[in-house]
């Protein structure tokens, strides 16, 4: 049971304590539902990103997406009961059920230590949306009000809770792009201090005319798939879906007879404090929070092997994260393996951070870097190792890095590592 | 009053109102005043803010690569600016400041282009 | 597990509805009526016969906290968070100090921003999509407060946006406090933000939630009354200045509290848009954490309690206490929601002022006990410094969040 902690709820740092693994992965993703389809995906070195119809966007400057194809038809009587529910909310059940499936835990968490960190900029805001158009379209009373019973932020995380009876902590933290990372964080600090055994780890979006028509106004998208990293990189892409992972005290996990699949050792974060929507260009609170993650994980940076960048594709964005890779990782950055899975799935903003997390455990556990999508030079200002086509093999990959820079100025690292049993 | 004043009027109208610079008189704007950085001070969002308002005030559109420094150098560039993309001089363009914008046009996004989105 | 510092409360800002600064706050406690004022319905949100009141910013300057020239981008939820930061920062003795990675910004929002989003979609339903507004987007994110907030305070540690409903509030300072007491910041700045614009307000009403109009056309929140029947919504922001009892006292900075313990819990029974039947649990919760901070519940004096009026809300809440105290008298039971509405902060900043006393005045709407929770709220008059106090709320969808603190 829970073990008595003293004062609040204080995370670990420094690596002393507990050990924090994660024993179970879920994804909704433009690759389809489920880590498989997504896995699949990663191994074909192309785009999911594409024509979409979520919602209309002829008027809309650009008209590609990282869209969730319709859900799996063996699903039905899963989907059934979950249709009162918002698009996000499906994602992220989804997820969790498969998570929780790949980590054979019971199914019901209630009397387990338990909680769920998520990350979510959307909630229901897609059916939202929907609602809001008929009530200023029509007459008041017409509008549906079963609309919003999902608008909420906390909703995602909320349906992960009930339906798995979690009673511990259930936190959505909501800084856009940064907010699974953070997430993901939180939940490694509960873990590890104590307060929980078992921690639902993830984030859902979906998109949405206010999130698709915001960053057109930006004039962020580019008219094309992303291309992080790229010389010729226009902007970013908008995906949707969800990704959980479990994340568990170790013990805990062994006791249960479940092998891990990675370990979490380690997460910072810090603020650009600087613009609303600009990353600081020189890089440098992304960086400490890398450096951050690193610290905590009691590892240098020379240990690290892969990079999950955020690499959203903007020119912006991606320049200022080669400048914060150069900070830390110094003459080592353009050697060590980048990944840039938004241009394979698009940012799935509240979610992104969570998805690439479950990428980069992929990578991890089959000690591969997957490939970036598209092809073409790397921007001479951003030199960087990408990898085309196909993985590549690393086999001697230990320890990887995924980081969120959000909008707002959040930053997100996660340090993860492969399952190395002593 | 020339088109040309009255352009520039508008234009300083403009700015004032879309980017809620409350306590700045549109008069004590000048022409040619720095806009950006030192001048005004408005950024990379301001200017985004300001296209939004140009494109549906005279029904023109802007392209991303279009948006860059030069054009928002100040009230006179913008009024240049804004006079060749309405197809023509101070002669002969179309009279209403207000040339109410179709919604229907479409937006798209060349891919040609040299210009780079401003925006995070 | 390491605890390495203790954290203490050194400066608490407010804009709670009309009232900006602690002493207006105070003011109202005491005064003990709720100050509503008729929310706009020109746009026709609200369906006929609806509750039409809320506590609102409406006339609050400020001005004087946050320069137009910073303002001007900024929406409501923004500007009230940065002003309620700038004046909690006065109060600690700490404005224009605290920039840098050793400050951290933990903020919540029960309901998000929505003006900004309400705006967005308007212009894109009559305009199209290209004539959406860069501002309008940029301030529709439910962190962009947190990113002023930091923008405004150079404060370059963590920053947090929790979104947890109703419990988000207690939430932000115990995970604020968390951040203290494991070493990895200095200080954080802590505390909600909430706007209630009609199109919210009406929502809300068509959910049922709201005081009901009663005969004389008062909306009253009643909370633990018999004849309760919804919640007031207000508006605001309040931020905490969070910092090492250390560093607080070595520059002899006046000390709010101290944090003894946070939890939060989740009663997996309650719907989407209410509350469940699961106290037994959450009360084992509560429990665990009054043990963990190594007390008794006999230990604590106060408690400040999120019930709010809610009929199902205040009923869960009863049951968790009374599970707790299980049968021992209850302390004195503060209920800022009745004086100051619910969101926006007002309990947070009432409940931090009654750790070092005051006057509030007679718990407003509670005329008598619902039997079935037997909850007597206080009656009105001075407080004494509490040595214990229990902060508790139970939101609406499950989530429920008890910060424990003591008066140092």
């Amino acid at each position: 049971m829970k073990k008595a902690t003293a004062g609040p709820a204080a995370p670990e740092s420094g690596g002393a304590g507990r050990r924090v693994v994660v024993t179970g992965l879920g994804a909704v993703t433009a690759a389809g539902w489920g880590v498989g389809p997504l896995n699949d995906w990663l191994q074909t070195g192309r785009t999911a990103i594409g024509p979409f119809t979520r919602i209309d966007h002829h008027l809309q400057r650009t008209h590609v997406a990282g869209e969730v194809p319709p859900p799996p038809a063996g699903q039905a009587r899963l989907f059934a009961r979950w249709r009162r529910y918002s698009n996000t909310d499906r994602f992220a059940l989804f997820a969790a059920v498969e998570a929780a499936a790949a980590a054979r835990l019971p199914a019901s968490l209630h009397d387990r230590a338990s909680g769920v960190f998520f990350g979510s900029s959307t909630g229901g805001l897609f059916e939202s949306e929907q609602f809001y158009s008929q009530l200023v379209g029509h007459s008041t009373d017409v509008a549906n009000r079963s609309f919003l019973a999902s608008h909420h932020l906390s909703a995602p995380a909320e349906a992960v809770a009930r339906q798995f009876g979690v009673s511990g902590p259930v936190e959505t933290l909501s800084s856009a792009c940064a907010s699974a990372g953070l997430a993901i964080e939180q939940a490694l600090r509960s873990v590890r201090s104590g307060e929980v055994d078992i921690a639902f780890a993830g984030g859902a979006d979906c998109l949405a005319l206010t999130t698709y028509s915001g960053f057109n106004a930006l004039r962020a998208m580019d008219a094309q798939p992303c291309r992080p990293f790229r010389a010729d990189r226009q902007g970013m892409s908008l995906g949707e879906g969800g990704a959980v992972l479990v994340l568990e005290d170790l013990e805990h996990a062994l006791a249960r007879g479940v092998t891990p699949l990675a370990e979490v050792l380690g997460a910072g974060s810090t603020c650009d404090a600087t613009h609303m929507t600009a990353p600081h260009e020189a890089g440098q609170f992304a960086a400490e929070a890398m450096r951050s993650a690193i610290a905590d994980a009691g590892l240098t940076a020379g240990d690290i092997g892969y990079i999950n960048a955020h690499a959203t594709g903007t020119p912006l964005n991606d320049a200022a994260e080669y400048a914060a890779m150069r900070l830390v990782f110094g003459e080592r950055t353009s050697d060590v393996p980048v990944e840039a899975t938004k241009s394979v799935l698009g940012h799935l903003l509240g979610a992104a951070g969570a998805v690439e997390a479950v990428v980069t455990v992929l990578g991890l556990m089959h000690r591969v870097v997957h490939p970036t999508a598209g092809d073409g030079p790397c921007d001479p200002a951003t030199p960087l190792t990408l990898v085309s086509g196909r993985p590549r093999a690393v086999p001697d990959l230990r320890y990887a890095i995924s980081s969120s820079l959000g909008f707002g100025g959040a930053n997100a690292a996660v340090l993860l590592g492969r399952w190395m049993p002593t | 009053m020339s088109d040309d004043v009255k352009l520039k009027q508008d234009l300083k109208r403009l700015i004032v109102e879309r980017l809620r610079l409350e306590g700045l008189t549109p008069e004590k704007i000048a022409d040619d005043a720095p806009l950006f950085g030192d001048g005004l001070g408005l950024d990379s969002v301001d200017a985004l803010e300001l296209v939004v308002g140009l494109e549906q005030e005279y029904g023109i559109v802007i392209k991303s690569h279009e948006i860059d420094k030069t054009i928002f150098t100040s009230v006179d560039t913008l009024a240049s600016f804004v006079q060749s993309a309405r197809g023509g001089g101070v002669q002969g363009a179309p009279p209403s400041a207000t040339g109410a914008p179709d919604k229907h046009q479409k937006h798209d996004e060349h891919e040609e282009g040299h210009g780079r989105p401003r925006s995070a | 597990m390491n605890v390495l510092h203790r954290v203490v409360i050194t400066g608490l800002g407010v804009v709670a509805g009309p009232d900006c600064g602690t002493e207006a706050l105070g003011n109202s406690l005491g005064a003990a009526t709720m100050k509503t004022v008729v929310v706009d319905d020109r746009q026709g949100y609200h369906v006929p016969g609806s509750s039409r009141r809320a506590v609102l910013t409406t006339g609050v300057d400020l001005s004087a906290w946050v320069p137009p020239a910073v303002a001007r981008r900024m929406s409501p939820p923004s500007r009230l968070a940065v002003a309620a930061t700038q004046m909690a920062l006065v109060q600690s003795g700490l404005a224009g100090a605290v920039g840098g990675l050793s400050t951290g910004v933990v903020l919540s929002s029960s309901l998000g921003p929505v003006t900004s989003t309400e705006q967005l979609l308007d212009v894109a339903r009559r305009d199209g999509p290209q004539a959406v507004s860069p501002f309008a987007f940029a301030e529709s994110v439910a962190n962009a407060a947190a990113g002023q907030v930091a923008i405004f305070t150079k404060a370059q540690g963590p920053n947090l946006t929790i979104v947890q409903r109703e419990a988000g509030s207690l939430t932000a300072v115990g995970r604020g406090a968390a951040l203290i007491a494991s070493g990895q910041v200095d200080r954080v700045l802590a505390g909600t933000v909430d706007e209630m614009p009609p199109l919210l307000h009406a929502l809300i009403g068509r959910f049922d939630a709201l005081a009901k109009p009663d005969e004389t056309g008062a909306e009253i929140a009643r909370p633990f009354d018999a004849r309760r029947n919804g919640f007031v919504v207000a508006e605001g922001s309040v931020v905490v200045v969070l910092e090492r009892e250390d560093l607080a006292r070595g520059r002899g900075a006046r000390i709010l509290g101290r944090i003894r313990g946070f939890a939060g819990a989740f009663d997996a029974t309650a719907p989407r848009l209410g509350w469940g039947g699961g106290s037994a649990a959450l009360a084992g919760a509560l429990d665990r954490m009054l043990k963990s901070a190594g007390c008794r519940a006999s230990d604590v004096t106060r408690i400040v309690s999120g019930a709010s009026g809610a009929v199902a809300g205040d009923r869960i809440e009863a049951d968790v206490l009374k599970a707790v105290w299980a049968g021992a008298p209850l302390p004195t039971i503060l209920v800022p929601k009745a004086y100051v509405g619910q969101y926006g902060g007002g309990f947070l900043a009432g409940a931090v002022l009654s750790v070092s006393g005051g006057s509030f005045g007679k718990t407003p709407g509670f005329e008598s006990a619902d039997p079935a929770l037997g909850i007597q709220p206080f009656a009105g008059g001075p407080l004494t410094p509490a040595p214990l106090s229990l902060f508790t709320t139970i939101g609406s969808g499950g989530s429920a969040s008890w910060l424990l603190v003591e008066s140092a």
